[in-house]
């Protein structure tokens, strides 16, 4: 339940400084959501990751799988009435993870074979985005 | 005519066919590609947190370096395209920016360099390659696959239309093709997500593929190393996933122009497309 008491400003704060956005503009219309083309991986897609935003969620938004998801393709910042640019919040969201030594990508972990395959900026854009 | 050139690491290694095609076919139009020396990786995907300026160091040594060879850098690579492009506009639109990363290296940039993909070089030189043409891609449908970075964002990339662009579309039509209008040719393959959650890059690229079947295209053709393996490589993965899937060559966007410009079929580098193209060259004369 949200309440006066566990709405975290300073989180709010934190988000709009690092994603340089203003984060309140944004009115739900859902229109960065209908076009995201990983929305249905994430369990809260992009307009639900900015309303937990708005409303001082943090626990939630750090517990989002929706930022591990983006690929920062542009479309819903390209796409969002309000100017919104959500994949810098969607950044912003994993930077925070990242500098608390949290990653998603555990690197030894990749499948050797696999990784000979990839192409070299598959790796490095993902290391970059995903570890630290 | 000489252009500075920053291939970037993928070309030296994974998309060896879209730097030797690009070479190959720039030497055919008299254009020298003068690589940059000791050139090194710009770090790949643009970092989207303001206070990363960490991020904008390799961007800003590697555009210093190319203002040292010439006004203007080739840049075949989406990624690197992007991410240079992206930096060098906070590096001419914020001084502050650009005065802090001065202060801390021994290069000093004044933000002026000017970063070109090949796709708007040709544009802008049409002649160029008319003249050179020597066997047109006649009948061959194409989707131009533009993908995320060469557009976005609009206002830094200033590359087209973002939700419309048609550049890429007027090259395969010079080169004689036909181009094939597709809704998905600007919706992301699923880039990077590839590396730890290749089913969301399956499922992006799968429907990439497929919008451009029902479209009528017999092959896609794309500029950036990281699509082409997204579309490409994973084709063996959808086919698992999508029983309904019908294979697709993939091709770079330089691989065409070389075939258009007369290119051998040993320059035109096809064996390390796993989608074999063969079947759909054959079928109207191209190989
Ligand atoms: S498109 Fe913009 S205004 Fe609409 S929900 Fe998304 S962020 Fe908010
Ligand atoms: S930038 Fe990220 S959130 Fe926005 S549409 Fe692309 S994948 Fe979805």
């Amino acid at each position: 339940m949200i309440t006066k008491l566990n709405i975290d400003k300073e989180f709010k704060r934190k988000i709009a400084e690092i994603s340089n956005q203003r984060i309140s503009d944004c009115y739900q219309c859902g229109r960065c959501t209908a076009g995201c083309p990983f929305a249905m991986f994430m369990d809260s897609p992009p307009n639900q990751v900015i309303r937990l935003i708005q409303l001082g969620m943090r626990e939630e938004v750090l517990k989002a799988q929706g930022p591990w998801f983006c690929a920062a393709c542009l479309v819903c910042q390209t796409r969002c009435p309000k100017g919104v640019d959500i994949p810098r919040v969607m950044e912003a969201v994993r930077v925070i993870h990242l500098r608390a030594k949290e990653c998603i990508l555990d690197i030894p972990q990749i499948d050797y074979e696999y990784m000979l395959d990839l192409p070299p900026l598959a790796l490095m854009s993902a290391f970059s985005k995903f570890s630290f | 005519m000489r252009l500075p050139y920053y291939p970037g690491c993928t070309l030296y290694t994974k998309a060896k066919p879209l730097n030797e095609t690009i070479r190959s076919c720039f030497n055919i139009v008299g254009v020298e590609l003068d690589e940059l020396p000791h050139w090194y990786c710009c770090g790949t995907t643009f970092t989207l947190a303001r206070d990363n300026r960490m991020s904008l160091i390799a961007p800003l040594r590697i555009l210093t370096k190319a203002q040292q060879e010439g006004k203007q850098v080739l840049v075949p690579c989406s990624i690197c395209y992007n991410t240079l492009k992206r930096a060098n506009f906070i590096f001419s639109e914020d001084r502050e920016a650009l005065d802090i990363i001065n202060e801390h290296l021994e290069e000093k940039y004044d933000g002026k360099e000017e970063v070109i993909h090949p796709l708007e070089f040709i544009r802008d030189n049409q002649d160029m390659i008319r003249n050179k043409l020597k066997k047109p891609l006649s009948g061959l449908k194409v989707g131009c696959y533009y993908g995320c970075l060469l557009l976005r964002p609009a206002e830094e990339m200033k590359f087209d239309d973002p939700e419309s662009p048609s550049i890429f579309e007027d090259f395969v039509r010079l080169l004689g093709g036909e181009p094939v209008e597709f809704a998905l040719k600007v919706e992301c393959c699923g880039s990077y997500l590839v590396v730890n959650t290749p089913d969301a890059a399956v499922n992006a690229s799968y429907k990439v593929i497929k919008n451009a079947r029902e479209n009528g295209a017999d092959a896609l053709v794309t500029t950036c190393p990281l699509c082409f393996y997204n579309l490409d490589a994973l084709q063996t993965k959808i086919r698992q996933q999508y029983p309904d899937f019908k294979d697709m060559p993939i091709f770079y966007f330089s691989q065409l122009l070389a075939l258009a410009l007369g290119v051998d079929e040993n320059g035109l580098q096809l064996g390390q497309n796993r989608v074999s193209p063969e079947i759909v060259l054959k079928k109207y004369g191209l190989l």
